[in-house]
């Protein structure tokens, strides 16, 4: 510690200059804390990053950009209610920062805000132009709205802003294919698999469209293919297996359709829709119990799906389940019901 | 591999001879093809104007886009006046202002907007008869429901419209009499299909009235906020409303008996048909809601219903999921003795077929019988299934047109004006020959109403659709054939009068055939009440099995084929085992 003089005049003096070998010393704790999350940040250790970038914004609030890579951190993460708190106090600082106003409207995107990241994007936008990832989420917002129209425009100007953005592409292919345009569907996909070949979404979904043309052994060709091409990979998509399955299980080729139905699971076991296909493929085949473990689980995972319980009902009702089978009917029918009311808005038809 | 209609070998038919009805009833297999299961396209031309039939619709389209404008309306084939040719009835729409405040009930202010009755001649045109009937009408109209309820030989009409319905009695004498406030069938609301029959098989028709939506005069925005993009709402947007079913008192009057007849739930009801789907005697009832889901009334034989759609796997498609049920038809398509349902959806969603299982459950099959790939891209209003090429199979005539004139914008590959679809059975699947049948499928329409029946008695069915905002088509079939038919006309007398309700079923040399009397089903509209059947080579139909709506059962043996065979119910009871 320095010696300070005993006059006030010299105590003022020597408060300031405290004050400021202070500030002097904070701001380089400030400073070192940043680095230190910043060098963690790049590294990929984003939880300590988190932190370090804590401790620099709260010795001195608002000097670094310490809260929006703390949000940035907490979006790998996944935590992005408090990317959202990080960004929102950011923003009050930096006001005109439009990276943080594409990264909330990202963040409220996550949390299935589709209204508020809508808005938060048109903010952003009046700062920045946007990014062909940027518009992507605006499609992808407007696809939580069941909006696709709009969904399919945006993703579409996502593509023209960046032609090789492959997620760009791959959004657009399936708003497209959702919505019934299955010629932009196709197209989206063909553009796709262009740019990154042997990429098992676009084969998956073109087998889906095959599918839905009625060319269903195309689309068990297409499921094959994208099976095939994801054999080398560490992350494997249940997706190609399940409807590879279901699409067997419909044309009569059951023998066929278990493997792929059960390897979906083993891959998504989680994933309600596959628990329901294979569950269908079990009561067709008249194993009723495996039917029910398959269908029951996957009404625990999807407890509002009005369909799971429909095919439980269904279920119940072959074995003479009677009233498990009202149950499960009555169930879906409230389900539908609520549903509806949830759908009541003055939306396009 | 396809999943083929139910079939057995023809030797096996020879021993279904022994009972028809009572055969299917008991679940055994009784079907084969009755015809070749090649066949032909077929020939359909447009001749209304032709034959003098003028009729334009007015839909009233509006800057709001009030959902009443998108809806259509019905038609009536009917023989009101018992010259033995079908005449045409036709319900039209009613001015409405733009903004139209709320609470209007709007009303026909001059003649374009009246509903209009056509007179076919001996000659086979028609004229305009609808001032001296007193057919004008009144209100914004829906649809119309044929049936004689009063059982003197002549057939009613109650048509339907938003904000109130008319009972018309007809005097026998070319001339309809407004009798509503007597018999207190007025109802209220919005109302659309309707249906009569015999609810508790008293011998007096009952009506059934579906309701579509609680709805008024809202100038609500749906559909984007720019220039032209104003669509009409979803009706997930309204509450549904209960149905309206009038008891017949059999004194001229009815009472309203929803509640206690156990059909007051509330739907969006838009299509209703009529089948006895589990053989037990009583006419069971379909109801086709728009995006929720469908209804499947069982009618337990005590006068009361219940809902067993769910259970009976027809509420729903095949995941579970509900659709916009427009119209539907009842009808056994694949000759195996039981009633199956059809029910047409907007695009994207494929027409709904579900095949009796004879358990009291059905089978979705759209995915199977090539139903659902050709109905894709398509929105279905009217259908029915009818036998255009006389080949012993029922084939399908489909209204279609989207609801939203402005769909083209927001998805390109639809449309909302369409051309109609025929698809023809063939005993294994149905196939589209829309393409080979005649000009009329390559002109695109935005139609909604369909009926059905023989306008000029030749054996072979024609059909007239309406368009919203749009000139009536009457698509007459010339489909060169030469195979054979009969055309059976039902005359009750313990029974209702028009026999509704009554089961038939015929045997040929090929197999199987049966039909339910009816005169409800497809959307908004009512068809001839006679029943056809193509009997593909067979000259003679060896047996034919009724089942009246009294228990009463009457068999027929070597009928002659190629004529209109007109059948009394016997006098003397000799009710068929359940």
């Amino acid at each position: 510690m320095m010696n300070v003089p005993t006059s006030d005049a010299g105590r003022f003096v020597a408060v300031i200059i405290a004050g400021v070998l202070c500030t002097t010393c904070i701001a380089a704790q400030t400073n070192e804390d940043f680095q230190r999350g910043m060098a963690e940040f790049r590294t990929g250790n984003y939880s300590a990053a988190a932190s370090s970038f804590d401790r620099s914004e709260k010795i001195s609030p608002g000097s670094t950009d310490a809260l929006l890579y703390k949000a940035k951190c907490l979006i790998h993460l996944e935590d992005f209610p408090g990317a959202e708190k990080s960004l929102r106090d950011y923003l009050i600082a930096h006001t005109a920062s439009s990276d943080a106003e594409y990264l909330l409207g990202f963040v409220l995107h996550r949390q299935n805000r589709p209204a508020e990241s809508l808005a938060t994007y048109t903010q952003a936008a009046a700062l920045t132009p946007p990014t062909g990832d940027d518009l992507k989420i605006v499609g992808l917002d407007y696809v939580l709205l069941d909006d696709y129209p709009d969904a399919i425009k945006w993703l579409e100007k996502a593509t023209e802003f960046d032609a090789r953005n492959t997620d760009a592409w791959y959004y657009l292919g399936r708003a497209c294919y959702a919505n019934g345009r299955l010629g932009e569907a196709r197209k989206a996909f063909e553009r796709l698999l262009d740019l990154a070949p042997h990429d098992v979404r676009a084969e998956n979904n073109l087998g889906l469209i095959l599918e839905t043309e009625g060319q269903p052994a195309a689309a068990i060709e297409a499921y094959r293919r994208a099976i095939k091409w994801q054999e080398q990979n560490l992350y494997q998509s249940a997706q190609p297996y399940v409807n590879l399955g279901n699409l067997l299980m419909e044309q009569g080729r059951a023998q066929e359709a278990l493997t792929p139905l059960q390897r979906a699971i083993e891959l998504a076991p989680d994933d309600a829709y596959c628990h329901v296909k294979l569950g269908v493929y079990y009561r067709k085949a008249g194993q009723l119990e495996g039917a029910q473990r398959e269908l029951v689980r996957a009404a625990q995972l999807a407890p509002s799906n009005a369909a799971i319980h429909y095919q439980l009902g269904r279920l119940f009702k072959e074995i003479h389940a009677t009233d498990r089978a009202q149950a499960e009917f009555d169930r879906a029918a409230e389900l539908e019901t609520r549903a509806a009311g949830s759908r009541a808005s003055p939306a396009d038809h | 591999m396809k999943q083929h209609l139910q079939r057995i070998p023809r030797r096996l038919a020879a021993s279904c001879l022994l009972s028809i009805l009572s055969l299917a009833a008991w679940g055994q297999q009784a079907s084969t093809a009755a015809g070749s299961a090649q066949g032909t396209p077929g020939t359909f031309v447009d001749v209304a104007q032709r034959l003098g039939v003028n009729f334009q619709y007015r839909a009233s389209h509006t800057s709001r886009k009030y959902l009443l404008e998108t809806m259509g309306a019905g038609v009536a084939l009917l023989d009101y006046d018992n010259d033995g040719l079908l005449d045409i009835y036709l319900v039209n729409g009613a001015p409405l202002a733009d903004p139209t405040p709320k609470g209007t009930n709007p009303q026909k202010t001059d003649s374009q907007y009246w509903n209009r009755l056509y007179h076919q001649k001996k000659d086979g045109t028609f004229e305009d008869v609808t001032e001296k009937a007193g057919l004008q009408g009144t209100g914004y109209g829906m649809g119309v429901a044929v049936g004689d309820y009063n059982n003197d030989g002549f057939e009613d009409l109650y048509v339907t419209a938003y904000g109130g319905n008319k009972l018309y009695h007809n005097n026998g004498d070319g001339t309809f009499t407004d009798v509503t406030l007597k018999a207190g069938v007025g109802g209220s609301g919005w109302s659309t299909s309707a249906a009569w029959v015999d609810m508790d098989n008293d011998g007096f028709l009952d009506l059934i009235v579906l309701r579509y939506l609680d709805w008024d005069f809202d100038d609500v925005w749906c559909g984007e906020h720019k220039e032209g993009f104003r669509a009409y709402c979803h009706p997930d947007y309204f509450k549904p409303i209960a149905p309206l079913v009038y008891h017949n008192n059999r004194d001229g009057t009815f009472t309203e008996v929803a509640q206690k007849a156990g059909l007051s739930k509330s739907g969006k009801g838009l299509g209703l048909a009529i089948a006895d789907y589990d053989h037990d005697g009583h006419v069971d009832l379909f109801v086709a809601n728009d995006s929720m889901a469908e209804f499947l009334y069982h009618n337990k034989g005590d006068g009361t219903f219940e809902d067993l759609g769910l259970v009976s796997e027809v509420a729903v498609d095949i995941d579970g999921r509900t659709y916009a049920g427009m119209g539907v038809d009842f009808s056994d398509y694949n000759n195996d003795g039981w009633p199956d349902i059809v029910v047409t959806d907007l695009a994207n969603q494929r027409y709904a077929l579900y095949q009796n299982n004879h358990d009291g459950s059905f089978n979705y099959a759209s995915s199977t019988l090539g139903i659902g790939q050709m109905t894709l891209a398509h929105s279905g209003w009217g259908i029915r299934f009818f036998d255009y090429d006389n080949d012993g199979w029922k084939d399908l005539l489909i209204a279609q047109g989207h609801d939203l004139d402005t769909i083209e914008l927001t998805h390109p590959n639809l449309r909302y004006r369409e051309p109609m679809l025929l698809a023809r059975n063939t005993g294994h699947e149905f196939l589209d020959v829309s393409a080979q049948s005649g000009d009329v499928f390559h002109q695109a329409w935005v139609a909604r109403g369909l009926a059905i029946g023989d306008l000029d008695n030749d054996g072979r069915l024609d059909a007239v659709v309406t368009t919203n905002d749009g000139p009536v088509h009457i698509l007459h079939n010339e489909t060169r054939t030469q195979n054979h038919w009969i055309l059976l006309k039902l005359v009750g007398h313990k029974s209702n009068r028009d026999a509704i309700g009554a089961g038939i079923a015929i045997m040929t040399g090929a197999g199987l055939q049966s039909a339910t009397v009816s005169t409800a089903g497809s959307y908004l509209s009512a068809s001839d009440k006679r029943v056809h059947f193509g009997l593909g080579k067979d000259n003679v139909v060896p047996k034919i099995e009724i089942r009246w709506p009294s228990g009463i059962q009457q068999t027929l043996t070597n009928v002659r084929a190629d004529q209109i065979l007109q059948i009394d119910e016997p006098l003397n009871p000799n009710p068929l085992p359940k």
